[in-house]
């Protein structure tokens, strides 16, 4: 397959592919804490929305300078291509965005009525969060190129990678916040080791469909950042302790906030891993 | 509009890369320096520069005997094309003949079309951060000219012409080279089972793969559908399963969020 040409997508992709998942997966898990939670989980929303927009304005950045000549991200705004995931992608970031403004700056509102806003802004911006979490792994799968053209669950994927990561981000701010969350740090241990059991799922489905050109993904020179970043530290490690340890009640935002270091390096290395194996 | 195309037939040619060097001057692409590719031919693939590129395969035939198949390679403007699917400024698109061009002003660089592309043709441009490949000559088609490549060819391997009429010439061609023994030799790119039909067709005496051609190519962009309900479906597991994580209640510490989470 060597007559095929490599987009030559790098350091800066995987880092959007990273930071835009989990700005997404931690936007619509406090979307879903701030509509379906208590009270105590209203701080765990805020946590996520503050994830959220940063993040975005940061892949924007990221993605700008990957255009080398930053103003031409405008020509990507001349088209609405609802089929091609690059068109919806540029529009569904700014959108997102928005929705990431708007839901931070309510968080720091207790009023009812802003309150009631900022839960009902979260519904429907919860969609763009799935979008932006998961639209880059059906990017890739829309290509030519090796192993990317045929590995479906690529999306799917990505979007669980989302949601723990995003879980785990929503886990350290909040530990870094020094926020009292008492029993909202079980359910948000509860819900990335959820995550995290769905993405070994969709992992081992991914690769037992794409079959022995998958052998380059687990096999080749991507072995270690696979087995050991993603599957070990990422993903086996944090979910062998979250049922291993029964933090007592002064640590259980210490230790989430351990676990949420080893899932995010694990969600580096999962898009480190599939953006250069399609290109080597 | 007449859609025009491209009748490229192998048998014919002599590999002396007047195509080559014709392309190169109409549309004034620079010279690159020699690349040692292990064979005659000069680039290994096409570049931003090199829009046609001559390739020579040297295999033994069935006797042992060292033999040339020779063919002039260019971008294949597919009636499905995956770099326009790609495309999400509108930089690439179809003309009112049928062929697939780059706005060179439009385009921003994002090089999807250049992962979309199942022959490798699309390539992208260092110097102007910009996608580049042939254009079909597409100044020169809108004056009632065929392509440089068509038209400086001396031994009339490649053929510029309305699409109908030249896919019939093509299997006329075809016919006589079975009839006169040239069982090996096929077409590639004739008929729409190869994305659509390709708007630059190939007479070729071997598989395509020894000529560096995908003997299937498929869109890309079939995996869309697919790709993005098998998303959909694992958001529905994901929002239901932080959905029961935050809404659990009667737990252990006793804090109850009846009445005060809606």
């Amino acid at each position: 397959m060597t007559f095929l040409k490599a987009p030559h997508w790098e350091w800066y992709i995987v880092w959007y592919f990273f930071l835009g998942g989990i700005a997404g997966g931690a936007y619509f898990v406090g979307a879903i804490a701030d509509n379906f939670g208590g009270r105590r989980d209203e701080e765990v929303a805020k946590s996520g929305y503050l994830v959220a927009l940063p993040l975005t304005l940061i892949c924007g950045i990221l993605l700008t300078i990957d255009l080398g000549t930053p103003t031409r991200f405008l020509n990507m705004l001349r088209q609405f291509k609802f089929w091609n995931p690059m068109s919806i992608g540029s529009w569904g970031i700014g959108a997102f965005g928005a929705f990431a403004f708007v839901s931070a700056a309510l968080s720091f509102s207790r009023e009812a009525r802003l309150v009631w806003l900022r839960k009902n802004i979260g519904k429907v911006g919860s969609l763009f969060g799935f979008f932006l979490a998961s639209y880059t792994g059906v990017l890739l799968g829309s290509t030519a190129r090796p192993i990317w053209t045929d590995a479906r669950f690529m999306g799917a994927l990505f979007l669980a990678s989302g949601a723990s990561t995003g879980i785990a981000a929503i886990g350290l701010i909040s530990y870094l916040r020094r926020v009292e969350l008492g029993e909202s740090w079980r359910k948000i241990k509860k819900a990335d080791s959820f995550a995290m059991a769905f993405e070994i799922v969709l992992l081992a489905l991914l690769l037992g469909t794409l079959g022995s050109p998958g052998r380059a993904i687990w096999a080749g020179p991507f072995a270690a950042p696979f087995w050991v970043g993603l599957v070990g530290i990422g993903l086996v490690v944090p979910l062998a302790l979250s049922l291993v340890l029964k933090p007592r009640a002064g640590q259980a935002g210490l230790v989430t906030a351990m676990a949420s270091i080893l899932i995010l390096v694990g969600g580096f290395a999962l898009r480190y891993v599939i953006v250069f194996v399609g290109q080597s | 509009m007449p859609t025009y195309a491209m009748f490229t037939d192998t048998s014919v040619c002599t590999g002396c890369r007047a195509c080559q060097v014709a392309c190169k001057q109409w549309n004034e692409l620079p010279a690159e320096g020699a690349e040692w590719t292990g064979t005659y031919q000069n680039r290994e693939h096409f570049t931003d520069k090199t829009w046609r590129l001559v390739r020579f395969v040297e295999k033994a035939d069935t006797k042992g005997e060292p033999k040339w198949l020779l063919m002039s390679d260019v971008c294949k403007h597919c009636a499905q094309a995956g770099c326009l699917e790609a495309c999400p400024t509108g930089a690439i698109h179809r003309t009112q003949y049928g062929t697939v061009m780059v706005n060179q002003d439009v385009c921003n660089g994002c090089r999807y079309c250049v992962s979309a592309c199942p022959f490798g043709v699309v390539t992208f441009n260092h110097d102007t951060g910009r996608v580049n490949k042939c254009t079909f000559c597409n100044d020169r088609i809108h004056n009632n000219m065929p392509t440089a490549c068509a038209k400086t060819c001396p031994t009339q391997s490649i053929q510029f012409g309305e699409r109908s009429a030249l896919a019939a010439k093509a299997k006329k061609r075809l016919a006589d080279l079975h009839e006169q023994g040239v069982k090996e030799a096929r077409l590639y790119g004739v008929d729409d089972d190869i994305l659509g039909g390709l708007n630059a067709f190939y007479l070729l005496l071997d598989k395509p793969e020894t000529y560096n051609l995908p003997p299937a190519p498929k869109l890309p962009e079939r995996n869309v559908a697919v790709d993005s309900a098998l998303s959909i479906g694992s958001a529905l597991v994901l929002g239901l399963g932080a959905l029961v994580a935050f809404r659990e209640r009667g737990s252990a510490s006793g804090e109850s969020q009846e009445g005060d989470g809606q």
